[in-house]
């Protein structure tokens, strides 16, 4: 039985006319790293909120089908239930600090008191948190006087340190630099490594193709391709639906057009397409 | 850019070690010995024998002064100028000014008040300036006042140096694109309604993921919360704060007495 189960989603916002979501089947196995690519609009955002919980909990709105994760359904959940098992971070750094703390470690334990962890624990958890993400040395700043990319690793440690069994990010690099961002896929790729089941949205298909274990590709609230990660990075029916694919795979598309391209498969990272070139 | 709306120093003091209750338990007690206390100089004494040692013990004497002499004494000034000279009684007139009288009546009781508005805002100026609101909302979290109340509390103090920024932004931005914010105040006031739809839908889909961000952070949880902070409550507080009690109830009830 796979850790993530969804079954025929359909979801409409009470304001959209039309569904957002549409027939979604998905399983994910336990401790799997699955990256959801898709041009905007398709309703990567609306399924990360389906499987935290929020939809339809929190934004009401239609819904049919079911969803699935570590034996329990959504629809027989409450939503404060269901925030404990899946953890949730999303695009928006600044609207993600409470604003009811005024440290960065004060933040990050925000969640633990609220569920109430022992002091003790919390404060055990919040240090392992922060040197994980490596934002220790920003414990006794205000959240608010942050850069953009240092508010998203805060609001992903703020998720991690209440350690989900099945952590959604939702382009949570978007304001990172490069370091920055491969920290982040490190982090979450150790953490799948240790059993966290991980869906995450991302456009940097480069980072995608070296971390994770599974790539979605989402359009107009369908799933349009789903597989190993270079094999739907490279796939021609991206480029097709307009969907952002790595330089280095339209480099060789091009290139193989002309016949200077000898593999049968497209790279995704300069690695892959150094390695093609070759002579 | 400000961080907070807080006037918190932070020390190590008498003041600022004590518990966040007892520290709002002193104010009160402050507040109501200047205002029942039946003996025409209670606020003046408190004011000297209480207010200003409590800034000393406090290590905030010199921010104390400064909001004092900023802030309190010229609102104080004022109230007293005004009581003086409008309050209907005595006709012992001992100043006047074209059809204004002062009698020495009017002044006692103008005096009595304006020191009674120093104590007040003095007391609660101290309270501000040694309790942090963070300490202060976990400790009344703790004794029982509702999560959603403090947090309100907290984050509004938070987040309005945040939208003071933002608007600054969204302004700068318009008037470079010529928005007109220096002329004449109705054409100012006109020119500004482009600013409110930014700010305020803004603010909404602000509110919305904000709600999501804390509600994914188990802030609904029924479990009984727990606090980072240890806020120490020891006995010394507990009996002190039966005594600013005990003072309060004789003044009151001593004031009823006698009158
Ligand atoms: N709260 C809402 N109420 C009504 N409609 C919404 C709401 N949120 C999103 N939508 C609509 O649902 C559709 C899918 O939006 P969603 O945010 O899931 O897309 P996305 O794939 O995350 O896009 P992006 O790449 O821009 O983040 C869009 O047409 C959007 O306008
Ligand atoms: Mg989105």
């Amino acid at each position: 039985m796979a850790f993530v189960n969804i079954q025929n989603l359909t979801y409409k916002y009470p304001l959209t006319k039309e569904p957002v979501l549409k027939n979604i089947n998905l399983q994910v196995q336990e401790g799997e790293f699955v990256s959801v690519i898709g041009p905007n609009g398709a309703g990567k955002s609306t399924l990360c909120y389906a499987l935290a919980g929020f939809v339809p909990h929190f934004f009401k709105g239609e819904i049919s089908g079911e969803i699935e994760v570590d034996g329990k359904l959504s629809s027989k959940s409450t939503l404060d239930e269901w925030v404990l098992n899946v953890g949730l971070a999303f695009q928006n750094p600044f609207n993600q600090i409470s604003g009811a703390k005024y440290t960065v470690f004060e933040e990050i334990a925000f969640g633990l008191e609220n569920i109430g962890v022992p002091r003790d624990e919390m404060k055990k958890r919040v240090e392992d948190a922060m040197s994980l993400t490596g934002i220790s040395e920003l414990a006794d700043r205000s959240p608010y006087s942050l850069s953009g990319g240092q508010q998203q690793r805060v609001a992903l440690t703020s998720i991690l340190v209440m350690r989900p069994s099945l952590l959604v990010l939702d382009e949570p690099t978007s304001q990172m630099d490069p370091i920055g961002t491969r920290e982040v896929f490190g982090v979450v790729r150790k953490m799948a490594e240790e059993g966290m089941t991980v869906m995450m949205v991302e456009h940097k298909v480069e980072w995608i193709a070296n971390f994770a274990d599974r790539v979605i590709a989402l359009k107009d609230g369908q799933i349009l391709l789903e597989g190993k990660p270079n094999e739907v990075l490279t796939s021609d029916v991206l480029v097709e639906h307009g969907f952002g694919v790595s330089r280095y795979t339209s480099t060789a598309r091009e290139a193989k057009q002309r016949g200077l391209w000898k593999k049968n498969n497209l790279p995704v990272t300069l690695d892959e397409a150094v390695q093609g070139f070759k002579p | 850019m400000h961080e907070r709306l807080s006037f918190h120093i932070k020390r190590d003091s008498f003041l600022h070690r004590l518990n966040p209750l007892t520290k709002l338990a002193l104010t009160l007690a402050l507040i109501l010995l200047a205002f029942t206390f039946p003996w025409y100089w209670m606020p003046h004494l408190l004011a000297l024998a209480a207010i200003i040692p409590l800034s000393l013990l406090g290590k905030v004497f010199r921010e104390f002064m400064l909001t004092a002499l900023r802030l309190i004494i010229p609102a104080a000034g004022f109230l007293f100028l005004m009581q003086a000279f409008f309050q209907p009684v005595g006709a012992d007139v001992i100043f006047q000014f074209y059809f204004l009288d002062m009698t020495s009546e009017s002044v006692l009781f103008a005096f009595r008040n304006a020191m009674r508005i120093v104590v007040m805002v003095s007391a609660f100026t101290l309270f501000l300036l040694t309790t942090h609101p963070s300490e202060l909302m976990s400790d009344l979290t703790r004794r029982g006042l509702p999560g959603q109340f403090s947090y309100v509390i907290i984050s509004t103090l938070q987040i309005l140096p945040q939208m003071q920024t933002k608007a600054q932004t969204i302004i700068s931005a318009q008037r470079s694109r010529g928005l007109d914010t220096e002329s004449s105040f109705l054409k100012r006031a006109g020119s500004l309604i482009p600013l409110i739809g930014p700010l305020v839908f803004g603010s909404l889909v602000e509110v919305e993921e904000r709600a999501i961000a804390i509600e994914a952070r188990g802030f609904t949880s029924k479990h009984a919360k727990t606090s980072l902070h240890e806020i120490p409550d020891p006995a010394f507080d507990k009996s002190l704060r039966w005594v600013l009690f005990a003072l309060i109830i004789a003044s009151i009830g001593l004031n009823i007495w006698l009158s």
